[in-house]
């Protein structure tokens, strides 16, 4: 997507700061953290365990404070959690005690205060039906696979309909089948069909894949603190195909240049920690 | 939808149908006909028993229902544990009556044939029946105010870490007090012996179910947390929606345990200084040496505390039917 000039980026982060403390020792998370997420962008950060990627989304949350910097969304900044950005957890985003249509309904509650029970629940069915989960709204999260939990998940978000869609590695504990499967329903509902605008969403992930079949833009992380290797736009039009996608040889070398730096780092790292990819 | 991703839902998977064989040839019924064919023997030299129709009647009723509940039971494990247990009471049925009747191995004043039993069961019935409204009463009273106070306060403080912490040590203080000792200074301070017994009833049973609750509040997983603060849920929804619920299995562990002390609490109370309720009753009959009707006050101890610990399973299978 060609970045359109805006005065103002829906998400600014600029050397973003983050303390995390263990054991009474004090440790530096990420450092001097810089990068913008227009609106309507689809954003992945990726990088290796332990570079602070889930934490910057923790952050961007407004579940996990900041040391240093400015976090502007819409120009303001950003102060605690806040009902304009919808989150997918990599696990319990459902609460277990509510069936996956009341989850859904719970959260169009909590934005929509307007609307009666009936009205939410209609709309929770909408969305069910949007992740293929039309047949199991009243089954309890324990009674579904973790690739349906995920769907569930996701269209609890989607029903919100929030401005902003935060994805913490939200495919990671997907057996690989299914992973791909979710990826390109992901893709395929945040792409829509052109009718709507699309929603902003940052995405965190350690595979690689899947940032280039989702996003406009990665953002490389390198560890120990974590900051910024590189921010690479990604080059391929949309509606995109996978299968299309990685028969080409420019997928092949722009996949290459990613492994590239995501190797660089570790292989400046492997001396002495211990790497857990 | 791809096939792959399957739904566990255990109520789906049909249990294979037993075969009528299996269902209706079982030890059990051979333990039915030998306790009803042990009552045709001759009694023992001196002793006659009057009251064997009332077990013959009995033990007949039992199969009959037995038999009439056996189809309805689709999973083998279940009906073989029916059965099992079933098969327990006739044996003890069969024993109880070779010991006592038949071969008199035990003294008649302290071990009476259990016909007898039964047949005073039916007499004393009326009594039986508002004694345990007493004591069922009583017991309901103080736990019911236990849980509509315990769980809010728990809840409350858990959520408040700094006052949680300390209220969680002064529980434990004031949970290691055996509450029968409350009750001389319960005598002292309140007007009768139902407002004593419902005041260490409830005080038996606030301790478990304000620290279950509070372990609850205390061990949510800070992603279901997480969870709800991202979704912006106010204060008041994020206790009653979140962290109650999530607190749920804990609380429940703590009221199983006040429900099962204070049973235990009211019947010895009871022996010491009441006028009703089912530890009165047996105490009182035991004095006079009536030892059938203490046999059968502790049968029926046993018959509601097991009703109400079966309706508070129930309760708990219902409100935790979303874990696994």
């Amino acid at each position: 997507m060609s970045t359109a000039v805006q005065t103002v980026p829906k998400i600014d982060i600029r050397h973003l700061t983050v303390n995390y403390a263990e054991k009474n020792r004090e440790f530096t998370a990420l450092r001097d953290v810089s990068f913008t997420v227009e609106e309507g962008e689809f954003v992945s950060i990726i990088g290796a365990s332990g570079c602070g990627k889930s934490t910057l989304l923790s952050v961007l949350e407004g579940l996990y404070r900041q040391a240093g910097g400015e976090i502007t969304i819409d120009g303001e900044p950003l102060t605690g959690t806040g009902t304009e950005r919808g989150v997918v957890f990599q696990h319990y985003s459902l609460f277990p005690w509510m069936t996956t249509r009341n989850n859904i309904a719970f959260g169009i509650a909590q934005v929509r205060k307007d609307l009666s029970r009936k009205e939410r629940l209609q709309i929770a069915d909408t969305f069910l039906e949007k992740v293929g989960l039309g047949e199991f709204g009243s089954k309890y999260p324990s009674q579904l696979s973790g690739g349906m939990q995920q769907r569930a998940a996701i269209a609890r978000a989607l029903a919100m309909d929030t401005q902003i869609l935060l994805m913490d590695e939200p495919f990671s504990a997907i057996d690989a089948k299914n992973r791909i499967v979710l990826q390109e329903l992901l893709l395929h509902l945040w792409e829509g069909d052109g009718t709507e605008p699309r929603k902003t969403v940052v995405f965190v992930t350690h595979d690689i894949d899947e940032a280039i079949l989702l996003s406009d833009k990665i953002v490389v992380l390198t560890a120990h603190p974590g900051t910024v290797a590189e921010i690479i736009p990604v080059p391929f039009e949309r509606p995109r195909d996978r299968a299309e996608l990685v028969k080409t040889p420019e997928y092949g070398a722009f996949r290459n240049r990613l492994l590239h730096l995501f190797y660089q780092d570790i292989a400046e790292r492997i001396g002495g920690e211990e790497v857990i990819l | 939808m791809t096939a792959t991703e399957s739904v566990s839902s255990p109520a789906k998977v049909s249990a294979p149908a037993i075969p009528a064989a299996k269902r209706f040839l079982r030890v059990t019924h051979l333990l039915f006909l030998a306790t009803l064919g042990v009552q045709f023997l001759p009694d023992h030299a001196g002793i006659t028993d009057p009251h064997t129709a009332w077990l013959i009647g009995f033990v007949l009723l039992l199969e009959v229902l037995t038999l009439a509940l056996t189809p309805v039971f689709k999973k083998k494990e279940s009906l073989n544990l029916f059965l099992d247990v079933i098969g327990f009471i006739f044996g003890f049925l069969l024993l109880w009556t070779l010991l006592t009747a038949k071969l008199s191995l035990l003294p008649t004043a302290l071990f009476p044939p259990f016909g007898k039993v039964l047949s005073q069961f039916w007499e004393d019935a009326p009594k039986i029946l508002v004694n345990i409204k007493s004591s069922v009463g009583i017991i309901l009273q103080g736990f019911l105010l236990a849980i509509v106070t315990a769980i809010p306060i728990g809840l409350f403080l858990g959520w408040n870490a700094r006052l949680g912490s300390a209220a969680m040590y002064l529980s434990k203080f004031f949970s290691s007090i055996p509450p029968i000792v409350y009750i001389p200074y319960g005598i002292a301070l309140l007007p009768s012996f139902r407002s004593v017994s419902v005041f260490v009833i409830f005080l038996a049973s606030f301790w478990p179910t304000f620290a279950g609750t509070m372990s609850g509040v205390l061990n949510v997983d800070q992603r279901i947390l997480d969870s709800a603060k991202v979704l912006g849920v106010s204060r008041p929804t994020m206790l009653s929606r979140v962290i109650l619920p999530a607190s749920l299995p804990q609380i429940f562990l703590g009221c199983n345990q006040g429900l099962s002390v204070s049973f235990i609490l009211l019947t010895s109370a009871e022996m010491i200084g009441a006028r009703d309720g089912m530890g009165y009753y047996v105490k009182y009959y035991s004095d006079f040496g009536d030892y059938t009707r203490t046999i059968a006050g502790l049968l029926v101890i046993g018959i509601v505390v097991i009703g109400v610990t079966f309706l508070m399973g129930k309760l708990q299978g219902y409100l935790l039917r979303w874990k696994r």
